[in-house]
Order: structure tokens, then sequence, then C-alpha cells
């Protein structure tokens, strides 16, 4: 492990250069498109429904969800699939409550929407911490994730494995903007899907296309292990399954990374149609990890839970290597190197969504409208995003060597969503439909919001192993995730902070704020292109 | 239709308390507010019969096929069922009332300005009704 290119699979190493080579050259592409700063961060805000779909499944299924979920089926069978129930029915909280919201009343970052009714400056500097705390947790898990994944995969060092996914990063996102990371991220979906079919194809094969069959060997492989058709195998505290549900479904709608993917199409009715796309895709997607994780169960058994390793990650990998022929084989390691290669596609394009979504925080909220207080230029403004973006990468890519693998990715996973969701969640959908709102209580909101996150979690009981290897710092809170009180808690400051506060005329602007995001009245316009000027609708009177 | 630059002079209150608004966020929320309960109480219930009824979620159905993994599949049905009724009701119901909506605005702008800039408050009751 000490010697960097040991056991170099080379096939894979050959389609990452493959990979690699037709980002670079799409980022070559969308850095001369990138010149204002609505091209920057909104792509120009010339993307369609169906490409932001492609976009938001690439920027939402990270290699967690890839080959994280795939091995959690294997190792505990329905359990691991809870996961993916959440994940996909938390789009449901974005279209309904955000998606054409979002994209009527803002213009480039979350911030936008609360800056629109509220004091500017403390509702900026509150919500780019929400976004900046989301997308550090999220973006140090991804990291550490992708350094351990590509070492296993593909034989690079852990510590060359993070710089290099930290270069390509900040390269698609410095130069490129948001159209090389949406063009990164639809490459993604398309590999991710291809290869995911690809392998349900293969499983559904071998039992004779019979899914039925499928579950039937699954359940005979589960041996001594911990597999189960039935559910409490990985999780035995149902109100933490709970609280996990509930920071899952609400937290989506509060990823930073997420909602401004929303900022990049036309108008609202695009913003609600891509929605539909990134469901049909995520949903039939997390399906399919039911084939990979009982397909890598049923002929892998229990023998490959060792060679599956940390979580299961390499259930999956292992499962496409034995499909293609086993190792040693051409055909077993041409597909691992597939499949290595869509989870090197699919890191990187989470972590350029994250970076970007963290940089509009850093130079539009805090710098233009927080430092400058809105007199820059739009010149400086995309100069700092820039610089922005390459500090805030540097930074990520310096915990993650620096914290190594100790850091455990699902626990911060975890923490970003329980952030999302109770420090983002609550004040956006206050902002959106509460008149009497104020700026107090969106501060207070969202600074409880996060810090009872990350104080429930720092002693909870993932993080204070006790002398009998569970129970938290205080033995009576053993709760692993914190969405059921911090949740709440959020919701509750928002409110407290309202009515204690004497801060008045927010009322006014809120009529604005609603009327402009019910019906897009004023919102952001796309750039002119033919085709898109709307007729006016001929009202009868 | 430009509405970026006469935004400013558009009277938001008025607007809002048009019925052609208040028709639109009204049917919306009829929509969108069971909707959301719904699906809510369809995913923790799931959520909670796997914690709380675990030999029942593992019951087979047919061979290893359980009824946990059925609900499961419940639940992406639900979502694409959810959402594509969604946006079918947008681009049907929900789109021509908005843009009423904005037309509306757009035109009591023009109005002002037809009368040198005057402001005044313009209910457009009797317009709307005969609509």
């Amino acid at each position: 492990m000490s010697i960097p290119f040991a056991k170099v699979n080379v096939e894979a190493v050959c389609i990452f250069a493959l990979v690699v080579g037709i980002t670079l050259a799409i980022t070559y592409w969308a850095s001369k498109r990138t010149h204002s700063a609505t091209d920057f961060w909104a792509a120009g805000r010339g993307i369609t429904g169906a490409q932001n779909g492609f976009a938001i499944a690439g920027d939402y299924m990270s290699a967690a969800s890839f080959l994280g979920i795939a091995g959690l089926i294997y190792l505990y069978g329905f359990d691991g699939f809870l996961y993916s129930v959440g994940f996909l029915v938390a789009f449901l909280t974005v279209l309904f409550l955000f998606a054409e919201r979002m994209r009527n009343a803002g213009k480039y970052t979350i911030a936008d929407v609360l800056a629109f009714r509220l004091r500017e400056r403390p509702a900026r500097v509150a919500a780019a911490t929400g976004t900046l705390c989301v997308a550090a947790f999220y973006l140090i898990a991804q990291m550490v994730g992708a350094g351990a994944l590509i070492q296993a995969l593909v034989g690079i060092d852990y510590n060359l494995a993070i710089v290099l996914t930290g270069l390509f990063m900040l390269t698609y996102v410095v130069f490129g903007g948001m159209i090389a990371t949406t063009w990164v991220q639809i490459i993604k979906a398309v590999m991710l899907m291809a290869g995911a079919v690809g392998l349900t194809i293969l499983v559904l094969n071998k039992v004779g296309w019979n899914p039925v069959e499928l579950f039937n060997r699954a359940e005979e492989q589960a041996g001594d292990g911990t597999f189960s058709l039935a559910p409490g195998a990985l999780y035995s505290t149902p109100i933490d399954t709970v609280s996990l549900g509930l920071a899952l479904v609400l937290g989506t709608a509060g990823l930073p990374h997420i909602l401004m993917r929303f900022f990049t199409v036309p108008d609202a009715k695009a913003a609600r149609g891509s929605v539909l796309w990134a469901v049909c895709l995520i949903g039939v997607f997390y399906i399919m990890t039911t084939a990979l994780g009982f397909g890598a169960r049923a002929f892998l058994g229990q023998g490959g839970v060792e060679a599956a390793g940390a979580g299961g990650n390499l259930a999956a990998p292992n499962l496409a290597q034995f499909l293609g022929g086993g190792a040693g084989t051409f055909g077993g390691d041409a597909l691992l190197a597939i499949i290595a290669a869509i989870a090197f596609a699919t890191i990187l394009a989470v972590v350029a969504g994250l970076v970007i979504s963290a940089s509009g925080a850093v130079a539009h909220d805090l710098w233009s409208n927080v430092v400058r207080k809105g007199k820059d230029s739009e010149h400086e403004e995309v100069l700092v995003a820039r610089i922005a973006a390459l500090g805030i990468g540097i930074v990520a890519i310096l915990i993650a060597i620096g914290g190594g693998k100790n850091l455990n990715v699902s626990f911060m996973v975890g923490l970003a969503f329980a952030v999302a969701a109770s420090a983002n969640f609550p004040a956006l959908l206050l902002a959106l439909s509460w008149p009497r709102f104020n700026t107090v209580g969106a501060v207070t909101g969202v600074f409880v919001g996060a810090f009872s996150s990350i104080f429930l979690v720092l002693i909870s009981p993932k993080v204070w192993p006790g002398p009998d290897g569970e129970g938290g710092l205080f033995g009576f809170y053993d709760l692993a995730n914190p969405g059921i009180i911090s949740i709440p808690l959020g919701f509750l400051a928002c409110w407290a902070g309202t009515m204690l506060s004497t801060e008045h005329g927010n009322e006014r602007s809120f009529h604005e704020l609603y009327v402009r995001s019910e019906t897009g009245l004023g919102a952001e316009e796309a750039p002119p292109a033919p085709g898109r000027a709307r007729e006016e609708e001929p009202v009868t009177a | 239709m430009s509405v970026s630059s006469p935004r400013e002079r558009i009277d938001w209150e008025a607007v809002e308390r048009a019925p052609e608004f208040q028709e639109l966020v009204t049917r919306r929320r009829r929509f969108v507010l069971p909707a959301t309960i719904f699906f809510l109480a369809w995913y923790l219930g799931f959520v909670l019969l796997a914690g709380y009824a675990p030999d029942f979620m593992g019951e087979s159905i047919y061979q290893g096929f359980t009824v946990g993994y059925l609900l499961a599949l419940t639940q992406f049905v639900m979502v694409w069922v959810l959402a594509a009724w969604y946006i079918r009701k947008s681009d049907r119901e929900f789109d021509p009332l908005r843009e009423a909506a904005k037309a509306q605005a757009v035109r009591d702008v023009a109005g002002q300005r037809a009368e040198g800039g005057a402001r005044f408050e313009r209910r457009n009751d009797e317009e709307v009704h005969d609509a």
C-alpha cells in the first residue's frame, strides 16, 4: 500500500482516461460559454427539463447509492433497501413544495429566496452557513469514499486517488462552471443507468428471468450471516429508523446542490418536468439495486462477505467480475473495470455539484451581497466564485487526506441530511408560506437546526462507543439519527425567533414573494432563444 | 410577454387578491396538501411497519417475495403516480390559471401607465366574474 502503483488495474485506468478525456473536452467547450454569473451558476438557464432530470439524478445518486446500497442489501437484505425507498420518496417533497417556487423566486442560491423578504445580510449569512455545513459534510464524505473505493478498485494509493478526484472536480467547476458540471452529471447518469441495467440483465439471465427465483436463491445463501428478507437485520431500533426516514424525506428538499439545479432551466414548467424525469431514473435505478444486492447474495454467498469489504461496498464490483466470467478472465476483468469507471464518474459528478453550490454560498451570498453589499461587478462575482471553488476544493482534499479512512462516511452523509432537514428545510418552507416569518426567526431556525443536529450526532453512540460497545455520551440518549428531534427543533426555533422579536415589515414583502413564487411573475428569465417566447394567453373578459 | 420591466409597478397585493390568483393557490393547495400528507403517512407507515412488525413484513406472499418487498414496491409506484399526476394537473389546470393571473397583473400595470401613472387599486371582480 506504500507503493502508489501496486497492482494497478490497467483496463480500469484506460476506461477512466476515456471518461476523463470526454469530460475535459466538455469542460473546454463549456468554458467558452461561461461569461456571466448566470452562466457560471445557472448554466445560462438554458438546460432543458429532460437534461436537468438526468443531471439531478447524476447529482443525487452518489457512490453511496450505487455501491453502498447494493452492499447493504447484499449484507442485510431488506433493511438495505429501506434507504433506497426514502431517497426516492424525498423527491415528492421537492416537487410539491420547492421545485417550481425555487425557480420562480430565486436566482443562484437558496439564500436568494430568504433574502428576498428578510433583512438581506443576516438572512444570507444564515442560509450560506446552512449550505456550507451540508456541502462540507457531504463533500468530505464523498472524497473519503472516493479515495477508499478507487484504491480498492483500481489499485491507486488512497491519497493519490483523492488528489486526482479533487483535481478533476476543480477543473470542471473552475473552468466550466455549471455548464460543465451539468454535462458531467448527465454523462454520469447515463453511464450509471447503463451499468445497472447491464448487470441486472446478467443477473436475471442467471435465474431464468424470474425475479422471485432471485429472492429464493438469495435466501438460500443467507448462511449464518446477517442477510434476511425480513426487516430488523440492520436497523434494530425502530425509532431510529423513523428518524432516519424523516431526515431523508425532508433533508433532500434542503440539499443546496439539488435545489440549485432548478435555477438552470428556463422556467418553472421545465423545473417540475425535470423532477418527473429524475424520479423515473432514480426509481428504476433503486429497484435495480435490489437485483445487484440480491444477485451478489445469490452468487457470491456468505463466503463473499470478506471480499466485499467494509459496508459491503465491493459487493457490486465483485458481482460484476463474477458475471463476466470470474477473476482473471477477460470478461471478468473488463466488467470490473467498467463498474470501477462508473463509480469514479459517479463520484466526480456529485462532488462537482457540491463544490459549485458551496461556491455560490461563498461568492454570491457572502462576498457579493454581505461583504460588498451588491456593489461588486459581475466580473468580480464570477472571479470570486472560481477562487472560492478552488479554496473549498483544496480544503476538502486536505481534510479527506488528513482525516483519512478513519472518517466514517455514512455518519457524515447522515449528518449532511440531518442539517439539511433541520436547518435549511424549515427556513425555506416558512419563508415561502408563513407571512409573519421574519429575519430573527430564520437566523435562529437555521443555527438551532444546524447546531442541534451536529450536537446530537456528536453525543450519539456512533461517536462514543461505551464500555459495552453501545450507548452514547449520555446513557439516556441513544439515537444514531438526530432528525426526529432536530427537525422539530429547527421549526420551533423559527417560530420562537419570529414571535419573540419585534421586527416588522416582512409581511409586505411576503405578498410579493408569494405572488412571484406561485406565478413566476418577474422570475429570472432565460436568455432569449428562438421558440422560447411564449404567446400571451388571450383572457376572455 | 415581458414582465421584468414593469415589475416594480406591479401591485403585488392586488394580484394576490385577484380571483385568478386565489383560485390558483386554492386549487394547488387542494392537491398538494392531501398528497403530501398521504405520501408522508404511507412512507412513515411503511418504515414503522418495518420497525415494529418485522415478522409481518417478512411473511411470504409467493416463495421469497415478501409483504415488505411488495409494500416497498408500492412506494415506488406511489412516487411515479403522484409526480405524474401533479405534472398533468399543473399543465392542464394550474398553468392556465397562472397565465390568467399574470396577464391580469400586466394589464393592471398597463392601465396605470395609460392613466399617467396614477396609483389606484383596481379590483377586477366584475371583469372576471363573466370570464
